[in-house]
Parts: structure tokens; sequence; C-alpha cells
């Protein structure tokens, strides 16, 4: 149970790498702001039919890769150092709820589908203070009518298949909503993070499928992966803003020599490498365990998030003042990752939240 | 064969040696326990556990990287009485192995593995801590010996050891870095004088060292004349990698386990700013303990550390202040006044923590190694670099 990557997942690293460089550097992402568009069709494309990356997690039986949690992310730090905006996480979590829940129909139908990049599929889940949804109705059956509001929601608007769990007589209960379905509204939010798409989705009466199983099972689960791949984001990203801040530190003088000679910015800067360091490993720790020890992933990718998610923060606003007004320009990447990282501290549980959670866990 | 390694230090750790928790961890300062320590020593080398890495031509056991991570997995849980050996064996043991002449590996490194002799390091002064090669402490050649005056300081080990690697200065008319040289000293010749140093917790686990005409022969030189620097590089080297993954004990009092009792005991975990600071110092305790175990594993890739043993070390560091703020905040008032020894301990690490921020060391020595040497930053200008030594401004000296 190594920590250094495998001669296959570097393998994996610098194919994303390459792949992003060529098809979906940072210019694309000022493209997507100015036109308006949640992701680029062919990018998507080509992330899913070419590289599979929707069905890294997927069984082979129902049409995924089966590669596993580890490559995942790999792959997912990749995209994230290069803010390649994409339905990719709203997918895998979506997935991975299928994939925890016990109908088999959904699977079959949907799996697929999820992993050839043909169907979006999100799940609608939120912080408490982002709403809740009731069902009503389905008395023994499985169809129901749901009402209510959740937001933000990942490619909320995007997505053809959601995933709602609701508030049941039979508790937490996860439904079926086709994208097209009566009473479902969806509306495209302003994303602080310019690379990931963000709704409100508000549900009226809106005829709705459950699906079989341990919806909270499947919930905490997803939460978990959620928190991996966040924290895989990150890593790439937090990496890409010290090679960035470093590489400028290098070249830039001021007062006769390079900034980076003054221990104001080099001092930052180390403790930047330090952070990277350290949320790197635990990374690489809960994408081990993630494979090959299931009982531990789900505190080891609360570690991982944790560490990852402040780090990255702080690391993209200390990127802006270390690059001094420059930085702080429309025109500089700086603020693209700044608002990445902002996005990413808080979705889908902040860290407030992920330490109470990692607190129970742990039997505080 | 790996797992055979690993069976073989599981069983001998199991049926030779204390597992943590009896909360004395005082091998360092105990003259008592010295013969006791050397005995285990011995045991650990004859069970083949001493110096695996080392070549078996000096007593070593030949053996790779895999193993060294092998048993430090393994001994992680158990207390080894043979602390009086870690820093001679990790500091002056492992600089030997790479700079020693072959008469000086064949001479000192099978008894520092046989638990025979004792090593410490004298390189810090008092006015040299950070900037070490600003050292004042003299070895002037008398014939076929050197003559060694000054003062040594933050001396680990020096009341017990029987050698010390010391830097002293061979030449003031050089550049400061150009003039100094390393020897083995003696730590019984005549003219040493070794004095405890008591620090803030009230402990001392220190000393002062003095050397007056104190007289090393001509073949007690570790590597060149006025190459000392040379040769101090490659032992801070394996000194902040020592320290940086030495990993840390589950029952120290600061960590993340004990302060869970802790906080449970006092009633204190369900206040939620505790229970996030408990959490948060469990994931930073093991992001330190994961980030050690990446670096043997990329050493025994092939990929050695080089100067990220400095982030090991600084993130240890920083990790020992951030669990002395969560301690601090589990006691509350509690920390003000203490007449329980359980409240002691903890207190004391407390107000110990500092300490690990300037031992071996300081953090911001460490930021300015992490960014010229990992991240490529430009060198500080350095006006001192270039100046004689006779003619530069050193320690708290005034300008005349």
């Amino acid at each position: 149970m190594a920590l250094i990557l495998t001669d296959e997942e570097q393998a994996l690293a610098d194919s994303v790498r390459k792949f992003v460089a060529d098809r979906s550097p940072l210019t694309s992402l000022r493209h997507l702001i100015s036109s308006g568009e949640p992701y680029d069709a062919d990018v998507w494309k080509q992330m899913t039919a070419q590289l599979g990356l929707a069905g890294l997690t997927i069984p082979e039986e129902y049409g995924g890769v089966g590669a596993g949690v580890s490559a995942l992310s790999v792959a997912l730090t990749e995209l994230g150092a290069g803010l390649v905006a994409s339905p990719l996480l709203a997918s895998l979590l979506a997935a991975e709820v299928l994939l925890r829940l016990d109908d088999a129909a959904a699977k079959t139908e949907l799996l697929p589908r999820i992993a050839g990049g043909e169907v979006i599929a999100t799940v609608a889940v939120a912080s408490s203070a982002g709403g809740h949804v009731t069902a009503t109705g389905g008395n023994g059956g499985d169809v129901a009518t749901l009402s209510g509001t959740i937001s933000p929601v990942l490619n909320g608007a995007e997505a053809s298949v959601l995933l709602v769990p609701a508030d049941s007589d039979k508790g937490t209960v996860i439904y079926l909503v086709d994208g097209a379905a009566d009473g479902l509204t969806r509306t495209r939010l302003t994303s602080v993070d310019h690379s990931r798409s963000l709704a409100r989705v508000q549900l009226s009466g809106t005829p709705a499928r459950a699906l079989a199983g341990d919806a909270a099972a499947a919930l905490a689960a997803a939460s978990d992966l959620a928190n991996l791949a966040l924290a895989s984001e990150s890593a790439g990203a937090m990496k890409a803003c010290l090679d960035m801040t470093s590489a400028y530190a290098r070249i830039r003088v001021a007062f006769g020599q390079p900034i980076g000679a003054f221990q104001a910015v080099k001092h930052r800067l180390a403790d930047m490498e330090k952070s990277w360091e350290l949320g790197h490993a635990a990374l690489r720790d809960a994408a081990r365990a993630g494979d090959a020890e299931p009982g531990r992933f789900s505190v080891a990718a609360s570690v991982a998030r944790v560490l990852l998610a402040s780090a990255y923060a702080d690391a993209a606003v200390d990127t802006v003042q270390l690059h001094g007004g420059i930085g702080f320009t429309w025109e500089h990447d700086a603020h693209l990752y700044y608002k990445n990282g902002l996005s990413n501290k808080v979705l889908l549980g902040g860290p407030g939240d992920q330490l109470d959670r990692l607190a129970d866990s742990l039997g505080i | 064969m790996n797992d055979d390694f690993r069976a073989r230090a599981r069983a001998w750790l199991a049926a030779n040696a204390p597992r943590r928790g009896s909360g004395e961890d005082d091998g360092e300062s105990g003259q008592t326990t010295i013969a006791d320590q050397k005995a285990f020593q011995a045991k650990l080398y004859d069970a083949g556990f001493a110096g695996i890495t080392w070549p078996k031509a000096y007593g070593g056991q030949g053996l790779t990287g895999a193993e060294q991570i092998i048993w430090s997995q393994e001994s992680r849980d158990y207390d080894l009485p043979s602390g009086a050996f870690f820093i001679g064996i990790s500091m002056p043991g492992n600089t030997l192995v790479e700079v020693g002449t072959e008469e000086q590996k064949k001479r000192y490194l099978p008894p520092m593995l046989r638990g025979e002799e004792i090593w410490c390091q004298l390189f810090s002064e008092p006015g040299a801590g950070s900037d070490v090669a600003s050292l004042q402490t003299s070895a002037i050649r008398d014939g076929d010996e050197w003559v060694l005056n000054g003062q040594k300081v933050w001396t680990s080990g020096a009341q017990f050891s029987d050698y010390g690697a010391i830097l002293a200065r061979t030449d003031v008319s050089k550049p400061k870095h150009n003039g100094i040289s390393m020897f083995v000293v003696d730590m019984h010749a005549p003219g040493v004088t070794v004095r405890p140093l008591k620090v803030a917790t009230g402990h001392s686990p220190f000393n002062e060292v003095f050397f007056d005409n104190v007289r090393v022969p001509a073949n007690a030189l570790i590597g060149e004349e006025n190459k000392g620097w040379d040769a101090a590089v490659v032992m801070l080297r394996h000194e902040r990698i020592a320290i940086g993954t030495m990993g840390s004990s589950r029952t120290s009092p600061l960590a993340f386990d004990s302060l869970r009792d802790l906080a449970a005991g006092l009633g204190r975990t369900s206040d939620q700013g505790v229970r996030r600071d408990l959490a948060e110092l469990y994931a930073r305790s093991k992001a330190v303990q994961l980030f050690a175990l990446l670096l043997r594993e990329e050493s025994q890739a092939g990929r050695l550390p080089g100067a990220r043993g400095s982030v090991a070390k600084l993130a240890g560091s920083e990790l020992g202040r951030f669990a002395g703020d969560v301690a601090a905040d589990v006691l509350g008032d509690q920390l003000a006044a203490f007449d329980e020894d359980a409240m002691a301990a903890v207190t004391i690490s407390i107000i110990a923590a500092p300490g690990s921020a300037i031992a071996g060391g300081t953090s911001e020595i460490q930021r300015n190694i992490i960014g010229e040497r990992v991240l490529g930053l430009a060198k500080d200008p350095g006006v001192d670099r270039a100046t004689p030594f006779n003619q530069l401004r050193v320690g708290t000296q005034r300008q005349s």
C-alpha cells in the first residue's frame, strides 16, 4: 500500500495533463465565461468517450472502466490544476449514489450512459441552509410527487437526470427525477467559481420514482467520494498556484533583486509548499484507502478534504497577494483560482461541517 | 523477504521492548539509565536491527530503505530505551558513513551500533545559532595535534557522551564558511567541561560544553581541513530528516489520543470548538506522519528527500505548536495552575511546545531552505559571505 504513484497512475496523470494543456487550457475557461456556456461539450465528449473519466469508478458490468478511486484522484488532480469546467463531479456523485442503492433497473438503465457521458446526472443535495424536499403519495408504489427547493446543485440546470433525496413517510428516500418532468424549474445561478455550473432546483408536485436501497448509506458514500474528489481537484489547483507564484517570485525584480529573495515572500511560499506536501500526502492515503481499505476511506477522505480545502483557499489568496497588483486584475489567472478555492472550500460541506463529521467518526 | 523482516521485527519488539505509555520518556537526561540503554542497544544490534541501511563492513545490516520503513512502522508504538544513541547514529554516524575516512568508519561506527559508545553533536554556540557558520570555537594546529578552545551550547546528551562531532574555526582569514573544520573529539579528554542547561520548562535536557585547550589528533579531522562546512551540511540534512521523520508517540501528552481522552475526562467534548480543534489535530497529525512515510517511500524508489526534509521538520514543529494550542483550549483555566501529575505532564508539554520550532534549526531557517532549495528562489544576498571572518561582526558582539 504505497503512497507514491504507480507507473500506471503516473501514465494516467501524464495523459490527463497533456489533454488539459491541449484541449482545455485556461484560455478556454475565459471563452466559457464570455459565451456563458457551462462547459465545452466537445471537451466533455473527449473526457468521457476518449479518456473514460466519467466511468473510472463505475464497474465494467455497468459500462465503466472500474479503475478505482486512486485513478480517479490522479485524474481529478490534473483537471483541477487546469480548472477544467465539466459536469464530471456531478456525474461521479450520481453514479456513486446509484451504485450504493439497490435499484437494479436504474443501475442498468443509467450507469452505462453516465459512464459514456451521454447522460448528465446530478444529486440534488446542499447544506441544511440550502433547502429541502418533501415527497407525497406513492402509497406502497414507487411513484410520488416532490415539492421543495434545493440550492446550489452541481450542474442542476444541465442534468437530464436528477437524484433527489426527499423526506417521505418512510424517512429519507432518494427519488429519480427526469430533467423534463412537470413542475421542475432549474435556474442557473451566478457561480463564484467560473469553472463550476450551479443551479437552484425547484420542485412543485414534480413526479418522481423512488429508488430502492439505503438512502442514508448512499448519501454518506457520495459525501466521502465528494471529499476525495474536491480534495483532489484542490490539490492540483493548489500546486498550480504554488508553481505559478514561485515562478513569478524567481523572475519579478524589486529593490534590485528577485522578490523571492525577500523572506516576506520566501517564507510565505515555503509555507504554501509545506501545506501542499501535507495535503498531498493525506490525499494519496485517502486515494489508496478508497481502493484497498474501504473501512478507512471515510475518515481518510475527510482528513484530505479538511486539509486541502483550507490550504488551497489560503494559497489562492496568497497567489493574488504575492503577485501584487497584476494578481488582482481580471486579465491574470490568479482570480480564477481564488474563486475556485473559495467555492471548493464550501461545496458539499464546508470546513466546520467536515470537522464536525470527522469528530463524530473519531469518537470525540 | 520484506514480510520475513516485518514478522521478525514484530516478534522481537513484542518480546524485548516496552510498549509506549509508561509516561517516562526521559532517556536523554537520566544518567542512571545509561547502562540500561547501552544494554538495550547491544540487544538491538545482536538481533540485527541496528544500522539497518549501513554497510555490513561497519557493523550495519546492509539492508535497504524498505526494511528501514518497516522497522519504523513496527517500532512506532514501542518505547525503545536506547534514545541516547539516536543522535549519534542518525547524525554523526550517518555523516561518517558519507564523508568519514575508512579508518574512522571502522573505528567509530561499529561501537556506536553495538551500544558501546555514545555520541553528541557540537555545532551551536552562544553567538552562532541559526547562523552557525559564524561559530568562534577555534582549532589551532600544534604539531600532530589540534588544540580546541571555545564554548558550545544546546548539546543533547553531552553529559554521557564518549565522543562528539565538533565544528571549529581553523582559518579566521577566510570568509566564514571557508575556514571551518569538523573533528571527532573525545568527550572524556582533559579540558572538556559539561554543564547542564536549564530551559523554560525548568528541566535541563541540554548542556553547555566548554573546551579549554583540548587536544585532538590530526586524524580526528572529518572531511578536509577548512571544508568542515560541507560535512556540516551533510549532518544538518540528516538531522532534519531524523527529526522530521521521527514520528510522534501516540501517547505523548500532546498527541491526539491523549488530548481526546483529556477532553473527555474534563467534560469538554460537548464544546463544538474543542471537538473541531481535536478533529483538526487528528487531520494535521495524520498528514505529518503520512508525509514522513511518503518521503521514505520516495527514498526507497531512488528519489532522495534532499531539502524536503526541511518541510518535514517545519511541519512537525508547527504541529507541536498547534497541539499546544489545542491542549490549552481543552484545559481552559485549568492551564493556569495544576496539582495533579496528569495535568503537570500536559502543561509542561504546552510550555515546551515552542522549543521544537527552534531546536534542530529554527522554522525561519527551514523556510529559507525550502524557499531556496525546493522552490528555487533567490538566496538572501548574504553581505557576510565574502568577508574574511576576522573582519566580520558576529553574534552579539558590538562593533568597536
